[in-house]
């Protein structure tokens, strides 16, 4: 297609530190901008029982301070430089982002390798007591005062038995947070935050031999973590085996249906056409479910599907419609899942395939003008895949995958790897 | 490890992308900014007349009219038109805006010809099928029912309708409310389309990877040059949006009840400034002080010092008249008293406590750092464009923007406290009254209650 030549491959660099570390850069002089992004290869699928939500907990504690940056001036002083700065924990990873002014990068690999190096420094109860209070006001906020805000929480835990390392909410439990201590903080930083177990990556408008210059020069005398611990067991021993079904009630306005279903890992090439799969059904005006849901049958108010990819076990479809006042609930349901089906019965059509193609095309110019989604997603691909070059074969691998193909990855919607939710409005809410 | 920190290396320069602009045949303004290795394109249409020339009974018609410009033109009935636009790669979209009517697209700039002439049908001869017309005043009804079901939208909204006169637009929800969506005819949503039309001032704005003559050569000879041009304008909205009178006695302050919340949401808010204010520069760093910046005043002590939530911000809506000025924040039940005064002590705290030269720098640092982070796609150069030519400003306007913030010093910001102090006080409380009621009258709080979600 026409575009695809105007991708070309991102110049990747790398490097490897003697401590492990590994440095990815891309130059990219289109604006006097650079991205510096750091992945560590921990989550919240590294928690230990009775201590969920720690990984996050502890994500906000490295914006405490340390040996050389007081506490809560590590984002003040990204902002005093004209800069933005941020960090998110998700199941599988941490990771930290700063956009800067180029001619600032040297301070943010500073400030990352304070961090890294002397964290500890920084820490005490005072610290660990407001940051516990900030998280559990992200839970209220986010998830237990909103409508709705609770579905992603029971979601995972429907999809992942007890005891799977993805069983458990990112954001953690009150009780867990509250037991949180500073021997634990200094547990896992010493356990997971080490160079051999971090990826950081520059994009922008940057001098190459500088950066590596700097890196070595903040990053070289971190030792290395020569206790790294695999991480634990994602095998699911089983599939889910039939239809999981829950109701819950909550002070929600309308009814609204939350589905979920099993995919293929990150790393398994039959997870390509399962993106192509959620495309054609929920995404845009002209996708499947919102044409027939929301449009021509007028059973729902919106209609989502999207894919959360994860590195062992198995990824999560989740999707969701809210009822339109006075259609009927089971039709609603019905109609979504046959539209589910039928994609596997009937495959998509030529013109969707089309469609889709170009909207593919069409996300990936927008993100090669984003130098932190960039950044991100080499980030991403070396922690999780070894594979930072793979950010270079995304549009590729997408336009590759046949209607056949996407065909067989719907036979995931079938009722035995399906998990159906419905939130139902409490009398007087 | 070194513990000495580094400085900057060598400043680059930054230029806002330059603008071209060329008038056709028949009047139409057309910008186009071109921004090498942009290749996905941004397309804007902009309509002057927007929703803040509704009255009352009629709000939320323009924001209806936008909807439903994209079920249809001429040419395409819906599912064609999302058939064709998604065919190019492209995403179309419109919407009303207080100032106007805007039908975007972003598009790879080897395709821009194409989506110029699905713009043009949708514009000029929208088809608003009637059982469109039904299905997006329940959609719309729908979601004001969501909105009242969620704490954050609740608050926002009854503090914005507190901060203005009945009669001023923008203390109504810009896509309208219950009784006026309910009362929207086809007829009505034609006649406003009519009147944007016949007020003949289109503007379109274009950013990315393309040569502007060559640009302005497509527009020509495009079905979008038959759009009417070089009218005289809608009659705009008075530059003043009224505020509601104020209430004597202690500071009013409105409960609006959900009971059994785990939370509560704050909102104090006043009257604010417009875009085309001369303090427009100085307004934002003093928003930046107070609420904008995450070591902001409001965010250092009610985040970073009393853990009272996940975060507190504040800041103007500057639009072409008086937008609000607004404080946001979310604590937990048992701290609400002690969170809102330390929030209104925050939010005032400039006439007491002048702001510091570091802050002063700090916050002229991030705006001027950040401005060219803003722009990295063609999407926000031309939506930014787009936005100060409806309200009369130039592009030159962001040139001059990284020196005007400099400018800025600390007596400015003190004259913005200031002005904002005269201003009523609006207070909204989305949480569970039965808890907080009684502690907010004790601190002197006239509080009146009222459900959350109306019988």
């Amino acid at each position: 297609m026409a575009t695809r030549q105007l991708l070309a491959p991102l110049p990747i660099h790398e490097k490897r530190l003697a401590n492990g570390l590994r440095i990815i850069t891309v130059v990219d002089r289109t604006a006097p901008v650079a991205a510096v992004n750091i992945w560590y290869h921990v989550g919240s699928k590294d928690e230990r029982p009775g201590r969920t939500g720690f990984a996050h907990l502890f994500e906000h504690l490295m914006f405490q301070g340390s040996e050389n940056v007081s506490k809560a001036e590590h984002l003040s002083l990204v902002e005093s430089i004209g800069g933005n700065a941020n960090a998110t924990t998700w199941l599988d990873r941490t990771n930290y982002f700063a956009t800067v002014p180029a001619e600032w990068v040297d301070l943010i690999l500073w400030m990352e390798a304070d961090r890294l190096a002397t964290l500890l420094s920084g820490l005490d109860q005072v610290n660990l007591d407001n940051q516990r209070d900030v998280v559990k006001n992200e839970k209220r906020s986010s998830y237990d005062n909103q409508p709705y805000g609770t579905a992603y929480l029971e979601i995972f835990a429907l999809a992942y038995p007890v005891g799977h390392p993805y069983h458990h909410p990112t954001i953690g439990s009150m009780e867990d947070l509250d037991a949180a201590s500073l021997e634990d903080v200094r547990n896992f930083f010493s356990t997971w935050y080490a160079p051999n177990n971090a990826v950081l990556t520059i994009v922008g408008d940057i001098d190459e031999a500088e950066i590596y210059a700097s890196v070595e020069k903040y990053f070289g005398g971190i030792p290395a973590s020569p206790t790294l611990p695999a991480h634990p067991d994602l095998t699911l021993a089983q599939p889910l085996g039939g239809e999981v079904r829950k109701t819950v009630m909550d002070k929600v306005p309308d009814p609204r249906l939350h589905l979920a279903f099993r995919a293929p890992v990150l790393a398994d090439p039959d997870l390509e056409a399962v993106g192509i799969a959620t495309q054609i059904l929920a995404s845009g005006r002209g996708s499947r479910l919102y044409r027939r849901l929301v449009r021509d049958e007028q059973l729902a108010q919106d209609v989502e599907l999207s894919l959360l990819p994860f590195v062992g076990g198995a990824s999560l479809i989740v999707g969701g419609a809210t009822l339109r006042p006075g259609a009927d609930q089971d039709r609603l349901e019905r109609t979504f899942i046959e539209e589910l089906e039928r994609l596997a019965s009937e495959g998509p059509t030529v013109v969707e395939m089309q469609r889709v193609a170009a909207l593919v095309e069409s996300s990936e110019l927008a993100e090669r003008t984003d130098l932190e989604e960039i950044a991100d997603g080499i980030g991403m691909y070396a922690t999780l895949l070894n594979d930072p070059e793979r950010i270079n074969r995304d549009l590729e691998l997408a336009l590759a995958v046949t209607a056949e193909q996407v065909q067989r990855a719907a036979a995931l919607f079938a009722a035995e790897n399906r998990v159906v939710l419905w939130y139902l409005p409490v009398e007087g809410a | 490890m070194s513990t000495s920190r580094p400085g900057p290396g060598t400043p680059r320069a930054y230029h806002f992308p330059r603008a071209f602009e060329h008038r056709t045949a028949n009047g139409i303004r057309i910008i186009a900014v071109p921004m090498p290795q942009r290749p996905l394109a941004a397309v804007q249409l902009l309509l002057p007349g927007g929703a803040s020339s509704e009255s009352a009974a009629n709000s939320g018609s323009t924001a209806m009219l936008a909807r439903l410009l994209t079920e249809g033109g001429a040419q395409h009935n819906a599912e064609e038109l999302v058939e064709a636009t998604e065919l190019l790669g492209a995403s179309l979209a419109a919407e009303a805006g207080w100032e106007g009517v805007v039908i975007g697209a972003s598009v790879p700039a080897t395709r821009i010809a194409g989506v110029l002439e699905l713009i043009a049908e949708i514009a000029l001869g929208p088809s608003v099928p009637e059982r469109e017309v039904e299905r997006g005043k329940a959609l719309r009804l729908a979601s004001i029912e969501q909105a009242q079901a969620s704490p954050r939208a609740r608050a926002s909204e009854a503090l914005i309708a507190s901060i203005y006169r009945d009669d001023a637009a923008y203390g109504r929800p810009i896509a309208g409310t219950r009784e006026s969506v309910a009362a929207i005819t086809r007829e009505r949503l034609m006649q406003r389309h009519h009147e944007l039309l016949e007020a003949a001032q289109p503007i379109l704005v274009l950013a990315g990877e393309f040569d502007p003559t060559e640009i302005f050569a497509r527009v020509a000879a495009s079905a979008l040059a038959a759009l009417p041009g070089g009218g005289a304008g809608v009659a705009r909205a008075s530059a003043d949006m009224p505020a509601a009178p104020g209430a004597p006695g202690g500071p009013a302050l409105l409960i609006l009840d959900r009971p059994g919340s785990v939370q509560s949401e704050l909102r104090v808010g006043r009257l604010g400034r417009s875009r085309l204010d001369p303090q427009f520069h100085a307004a934002l760093v003093h928003a930046e002080i107070v609420g904008g910046l995450f070591g902001s005043r409001l965010n250092r002590v009610l985040r970073e010092e009393k853990g009272y939530t996940y975060g507190a911000a504040a800041g103007f809506d500057f639009r072409r008249g008086r937008g609000p000025f607004t404080m946001r924040t979310a604590v937990e039940t048992s701290v609400t008293v002690s969170a809102l005064l330390e929030a209104r002590r925050q939010v005032e705290s400039p006439l007491h406590e002048p702001v510091t030269q570091s802050e002063l720098d700090d916050a002229r640092n991030y705006l001027r750092g950040t401005f060219p982070l803003r722009f990295g796609a063609a999407a926000p150069v031309s939506a930014t464009v787009a936005g100060l030519s409806v309200i009369g400003l130039n592009v030159e306007e962001l040139d001059r923007y990284r020196d005007a913030v400099t400018a800025v010093d600390a007596a400015a910001v003190t004259q913005v406290a200031l002005d904002l102090s005269r201003e009523a006080e609006r207070i909204v409380v989305v949480g569970d009254a039965a808890q907080i009621a009684e502690p907010l009258r004790a601190e002197g709080f006239a509080v009146t209650v009222k459900p959350a979600i109306p019988a």
